[in-house]
């Protein structure tokens, strides 16, 4: 019985964690907001209002749940726990250090890639749900969007997969860092399988998985719907898109769901090429840093400093870039990334038979 | 019962419960939404008969690509053109229902054929798979079997299908390119 108590204990510690992450997450994109836009942010709740989110949180809590007349109730209803649970369930995969993971699925990466595609289903449950024509464009936007992104991000994981050789999550980590079982060669020709840190994250032992990664970043972008590809929630054409009509815990969900998706999309992209919980240290004669500093508790650490740098990278896109028009947007996933992606998944092929 | 029976039935129960739901619904938008519940629960069941890659094939095609399309196509075509397939005659028997009750009911012959002549239990095929080891083990990696085999054995098969696809995607490009104006 003991057996499933971890699980239950592990499951509610993961939505625990993604609840503190939105927490901290809208806090942490007022603050850059404000300071890319030469603004002060936040400033008057608790000190440098680091309890404006939670303040912000009980007043959600407080808020009537409006249901419009006519709406279609149970889809309304149902939509934003679809869209969140569909990101959460992402989670279970995800492994946090040598040892740490909540489900060893030999299929991960797979999984959570059809998990990512169930929230467009959420989305346009809740777009046809609420009976609102900017929430049904925005949702028709929306799905439109993680469809056509889904391609490149599907290719570029597929060139790591074809470096990687498995779809297990934490035998792709493993495999960056000096516990790897199989030789590591950075670019190719120089063996770190015992130097480890940086040189043996994936985007350096092939160097066209920096391209790869690139690509997977973008599309990753469009996945959340964040901005420049926030077109579903353009606030200037579509009051806020999909989720015009929700109110109080509802939209809370909707919420929770895009700051858990930012963090998932950038953990996966950790993980299959920045190394994962490997150390960035190199070992260099003597001074065994990596050795040091690979362990489950570096581990834990590694992941989410890496993690919430790319997260922070995804806030100053946000602010800092202009929105894409839908042709625009189309025309980057189309005719740029996703030939570019397919280049990517040829050379991964061609660098697994002549150059491993 | 063990978890694992229990886990079955409770897919089952949900896969048939909604799956009725979708045919018997007037509400075809709540029926493809509970289509998608059905699609969920037969990769359970995927899941429990240890085919974790076509479970998860599954959610990929169907829920993210074919659910949403024909979602597409309902948000394209307006709420007027619903009500007309929604508000059809209410009787249970007519004429117009019967090719669809043939069909129904020979498959109910064919379904319970099966389940009377066939003793799973003690099934030929299965007892010489398991006497020759050729069978699948709960921890086994069913990835890297469905993939050598898909190169291998059936090679001809999987580039047939690939060829099938190209046509399709070419004539969809076709077909949604802008016509030259002269």
């Amino acid at each position: 019985m003991n057996f499933y108590l971890t699980y239950f204990i592990i499951a509610i510690g993961l939505f625990g964690f993604s609840a503190a992450f939105a927490l901290f997450g809208v806090y942490a994109e007022r603050k850059v907001s404000a300071f890319i836009q030469d603004r002060l942010g936040p400033t008057e709740t608790g000190k440098f209002g680091s309890l404006q989110t939670a303040a912000d949180m009980l007043k959600m809590l407080q808020k009537e749940l409006i249901t419009p007349a006519a709406a279609d109730k149970w889809l309304f209803m149902a939509a934003p726990a679809i869209i969140f649970i569909a990101v959460y369930l992402g989670f279970a995969a995800l492994p946090w250090a040598p040892g740490l993971a909540p489900a060893k699925l030999n299929l991960g990466l797979y999984y959570i890639f059809a998990i990512i595609s169930i929230e467009t289903l959420g989305i346009l449950m809740a777009g046809w749900g609420s009976n609102n024509k900017y929430a049904l464009l925005g949702a028709m936007r929306s799905a439109a969007q993680i469809i056509s992104y889904e391609i490149p991000a599907g290719f570029a994981l597929i060139s790591v997969v074809m470096i990687a050789q498995t779809l297990n999550l934490q035998d792709i980590a493993a495999q960056q860092g000096i516990l790897s079982t199989e030789k590591v060669s950075f670019a190719g020709f120089w063996d770190v399988s015992s130097i480890g840190g940086l040189f043996a994250w994936n985007i350096f032992r092939a160097p066209h998985l920096l391209i790869a990664f690139v690509i997977y970043f973008i599309a990753s972008l469009a996945e959340s719907n964040r901005a420049p590809f926030d077109i579903p929630e353009a606030e200037s054409e579509l009051v806020a898109g999909f989720h015009t009509e929700y109110t109080g815990m509802r939209f809370a969900m909707v919420f929770l769901a895009e700051y858990s998706m930012m963090f998932l999309v950038s953990m996966i992209g950790v993980i299959l090429f920045l190394g994962a919980w490997n150390t960035p240290l190199p070992n260099m004669g003597v001074v065994k840093l990596a050795t040091w500093t690979t362990n489950a508790g570096w581990g834990v650490i590694w992941i989410i400093v890496k993690t919430l740098t790319l997260v922070g990278v995804q806030m100053w896109i946000r602010w800092t870039l202009p929105r894409f028009r839908v042709d625009q947007l189309m025309n980057l996933c189309w005719k740029v990334l996703t030939p570019l992606a397919f280049a990517c998944m040829l050379a991964s092929g061609l660098w697994r038979i002549f150059l491993m | 019962m063990t978890l694992v029976q229990a886990l079955f039935y409770l897919m089952s129960f949900i896969a048939l419960a909604s799956a009725l739901f979708v045919a018997a619904t007037k509400n075809l938008v709540r029926s493809i939404f509970m289509f998608f519940v059905t699609l969920f629960a037969l990769a359970g069941l995927y899941v429990l008969a240890l085919a974790d890659f076509v479970a998860i094939t599954q959610i990929v095609i169907y829920v993210g690509g074919i659910l949403v399309l024909i979602l597409f196509a309902f948000m394209l075509s307006g709420k007027e053109t619903l009500n007309v397939i929604a508000q059809q005659r209410k009787q249970f028997i007519s004429i117009s229902r019967l090719p669809a009750l043939l069909v129904a009911a020979l498959f109910l012959i064919v379904f319970v054929n099966v389940i009377v002549k066939v003793d799973a239990n003690n099934l030929e095929w299965v007892k010489k798979a398991i006497a020759t080891k050729n069978d699948i083990q709960s921890n086994a990696a069913t990835t890297e079997n469905i993939g050598v085999n898909l190169m291998t054995k059936y090679l001809l098969p999987f580039e047939a299908v690939s060829i099938l696809l190209m046509i399709a995607l070419i004539g969809a490009a076709h077909l949604s390119r802008k016509e030259r104006t002269e």
